[in-house]
């Protein structure tokens, strides 16, 4: 009897807790037509910052909403007016990151921003069929090709491969013919748009791909495709994934000797500090990678402020590259709202519907040209009408005595047709 | 089958009704009525979570033939479903099917890919048999992401919305209307399949394969229509998702999804035509009850060390999946089995 009874309070609480966030789910959202009487911009932010690329998430998500508090705290807001922000957890879950994009519209956000390639596939098609403009920190081809109303800051995952590939051709390979190279890839959208990219030009740029490999976001060993991938006897091995299973590939590659003598590169999904933190000092100087931003203590104007709210703030990320993408989206989502101020009316913008995203992808996003984003990344374009990414260069960096060290300026990603 | 005190059956048919008095039959129609008013007053995040029930419930309404009556565990339920949301996208997509035939097929195409890997059931079951539906899910989607000319791999598939005549069904609100209808009907078939001599049969090989086999009971060829059965729910499922979700990609059919299908199912109550139903609408509003909790936390207590109220929202979901377990091993249906009984019983408490 005191078990039932203990039972019917948990399911009272439950059913109190599902009412009650019910109850802020609807009171939140501003209904098309009804301007807020102070007319906030708002934005969202769909998270991964639980799951299993929560050690991507956490600091690019942490950046994000750190750089909003100092453009709300510091400079007042977007020409005096303070963003709101609405911010949502997928957990790396494509159920909740559907969803939560229909959550972010009827909330009355002007345009929203993505975390990762898995969240933004599964939010791509509600975003474009509704014409909900969204920025996706990292992204994979297939979210901007063909291009709709997703839009990535970042080159994409392709992208890394190709200037890769380019970089290791000039600079490295100096045998005769082309160079044998095996990928090692994430089974998502991640590791796919390696694959995507190595499939249309592998043979212009002047590599063969003699094995392709696949793994899951939670292996714990891959012995048996490194067994596989040693049996071809590549020159290079180019993983595309995130920073858990790349140290664990490049754990594997130790132990089979692979590493020292064949030339390891990791895409930027899997290249930060946090593979540095799980990999430990056996990473050598055989080991090379792509990063689309400037690396953490250069000398550029935007990375005293950024230093000085991570210390302050989240200082478990001081040195991590995913904090610095949070950060700097967080910048170009500010210039995206500035010109959409200057193009637009706040009467517009704030209307939290689709005129508002209309307005924000029209006379925000696809204004911003040449933005510098403090010198952090790249500089900002998405005036293009078919190439969607907004940064369009990378740098390539080897890791020596556990840095990673750039070895290169911005080099050029080129624009990859998939279709 | 009891009844309310006071009340009892003058017929076979009326003995034998789902919905057997008037008061039920008036909670039914108010029931129906509040739920087909929805699209009316709540917003477009309610209506895609609702979506997202009804299309979860036809999985596991297969999923609880499949595991709660015919006893045949699987984990490969994701699988399946994706078989139908890919043959509804290439159906309707590549070939302009109408819907409801693409509908139909999608269930068929799953529940044939579904009687595949029902075969290993003739000669093993329970975990062995769920390590083999566990191949499934791998297989199912590896040829999802590598047979590119009909899959496009990574880049996956669009998929029109689904029309009927004139009526198209590409808003949160229309798509709720179609999904839920399709989801009362599935829910009105898999209970009646349980009263019938195959959900009988399906019974008798869950609680002893030897005895049903003495009974007459073709064992195996149960055994395979309960693959088959199951599967094409999970089809028909997949099949709504392509429609709702508008694009579909080898991602969005995990391996986890699969677990957690078992999950809901159990905690909805296994063998019962009313625990796929709470089973699934407690999962999926848990799932946005800790969505939403985050960020709610971290506004209310902006003190709170960085990254805590984040971590909050697994852990809540975590725990109370093992305090339902915990004191509620036989599901929430059984809970709502109890309250009935106590309503029936009322005003004596004996």
């Amino acid at each position: 009897m005191k078990k039932h009874r203990t039972f019917t309070a948990i399911i009272l609480v439950t059913v109190a807790a599902f009412v009650f966030t019910f109850a802020a789910g609807c009171a939140s959202q501003t209904p098309a037509g009804k301007l807020d009487s102070q007319k906030q911009l708002k934005i969202g932010c769909s998270i991964c910052f639980t799951g299993t690329a929560a050690e991507k998430g956490q600091p690019i998500g942490q950046g994000e909403l750190d750089a909003w508090k100092y453009i709300n705290d510091e400079l007042g807001g977007v020409d005096g007016n303070k963003i709101e922000i609405v911010w949502y957890d997928t957990g790396y879950n494509a159920a909740i990151a559907t969803t939560n994009v229909k959550k972010l519209m009827d909330d009355g956000c002007l345009f929203f921003t993505i975390v990762s390639s898995y969240d933004a596939t599964a939010s791509k098609e509600a975003a474009n069929k509704a014409g909900f403009p969204a920025l996706v920190i990292f992204s994979s081809p297939s979210l901007t090709n063909p291009p709709a109303h997703i839009y990535s800051q970042l080159p994409d995952y392709g992208d890394d491969w190709a200037a890769f590939t380019n970089y290791y051709l000039k600079n490295i390979w100096k045998g005769p013919g082309k160079p044998k190279m095996a990928l090692e890839i994430l089974s998502n959208s991640t590791g796919y748009g390696v694959r995507d990219a190595a499939k249309v030009a592998a043979a212009d740029l002047g590599v063969d791909i003699v094995t392709i490999e696949e793994h899951k976001t939670t292996t714990l060993s891959e012995t048996d495709a490194l067994t596989r991938i040693k049996e071809k006897n590549p020159d290079i091995l180019f993983i595309g994934s995130t920073p858990a299973p790349t140290s664990v590939i490049l754990k594997n590659a130790y132990q089979l000797k692979l590493i020292p003598g064949m030339t390891v590169a990791c895409g930027h999904a899997g290249f930060t500090k946090a593979l540095i933190d799980l990999s430990g000092k056996q990473i050598s100087n055989d080991v090379y990678g792509v990063f689309p931003t400037v690396n953490w203590g250069d000398n550029v104007p935007g990375m005293a402020k950024m230093d000085e709210y991570c210390k302050k703030l989240h200082p478990q990320y001081v040195g991590n590259n995913d904090y610095l993408c949070g950060w700097s989206a967080s910048l170009i989502n500010a210039e995206i709202i500035r010109q959409a101020l200057k193009n637009s009316t706040l009467d517009v913008l704030t209307s939290g519907d689709s005129v508002a995203w209309k307005a924000g992808e029209e006379k925000g996003f696809r204004m911003v040209k040449g933005y510098d984003v403090e010198g952090l990344h790249g500089p900002v374009d998405f005036s293009d009408p078919v190439d969607r990414r907004g940064s369009k260069s990378v740098k390539i960096f080897q890791i020596q005595q556990g840095e990673m060290v750039p070895l290169t300026g911005w080099v050029d990603a080129p624009y990859i047709k998939y279709e | 089958m009891s009844l309310p005190c006071g009340i009892r059956n003058y017929s076979y048919a009326t003995d034998t009704a789902i919905i057997r008095t008037k008061t039920q039959w008036t909670l039914f129609i108010v029931f129906l009525l509040i739920v087909f008013t929805f699209p009316f007053y709540f917003p477009r995040f309610w209506l895609d979570v609702m979506n997202l029930i009804g299309i979860t419930t036809i999985a596991i309404i297969g999923l609880n033939i499949l595991v709660g009556y015919c006893g045949q565990l699987s984990i490969g339920h994701a699988g399946f479903m994706a078989v139908g949301a890919y043959t509804t996208a290439i159906l309707a997509g590549s070939y302009h099917m109408p819907f409801l035939l693409a509908l139909l097929l999608s269930g068929v195409s799953a529940g044939l890919i579904g009687l595949l890997f029902g075969i290993p059931s003739m000669r093993v079951k329970g975990f062995y048999l769920a390590i083999t539906t566990i191949a499934a899910q791998f297989i199912i989607i590896w040829v999802a992401n590598h047979w590119t000319d009909v899959t496009r791999g990574s880049m996956g598939l669009g998929v029109e919305a689904a029309s009927i005549g004139p009526l198209i069904f590409d808003t949160e609100a229309s798509q709720f209307f179609l999904i839920i209808s399709i989801t009362v009907l599935c829910v009105l078939f898999a209970t009646n399949l349980a009263r019938s001599r195959i959900g009988r049969a399906f019974i008798a090989v869950r609680d002893n394969d030897l005895a049903a086999k003495v009974m007459g009971i073709n064992v195996f060829a149960f055994k395979l229509l309960a693959f088959f059965l199951g599967c094409f729910f999970a089809g028909i499922a997949g099949s709504l998702f392509a429609q709702w979700r508008g694009h579909i990609t080898p991602e969005d059919f995990t391996f986890s999804q699969s677990i957690l299908y078992i999950g809901i199912l159990i905690i909805g109550g296994l063998g019962t035509s009313i625990g796929p139903i709470i089973g699934t609408v407690f999962i999926r509003l848990l799932e946005q009850c800790v969505t939403l909790l985050a960020p709610l936390v971290e506004r209310s207590l902006p003190g709170i060390p960085s990254g805590f109220a984040t971590g909050l929202s697994p852990m809540i979901f975590g725990l109370i999946m093992v305090l339902f377990l915990v004191l509620e091993p036989k599901g929430l249906a059984h809970r709502w089995n109890l309250f009935k009984a106590s309503y029936r019983m009322w005003p004596f408490s004996y």
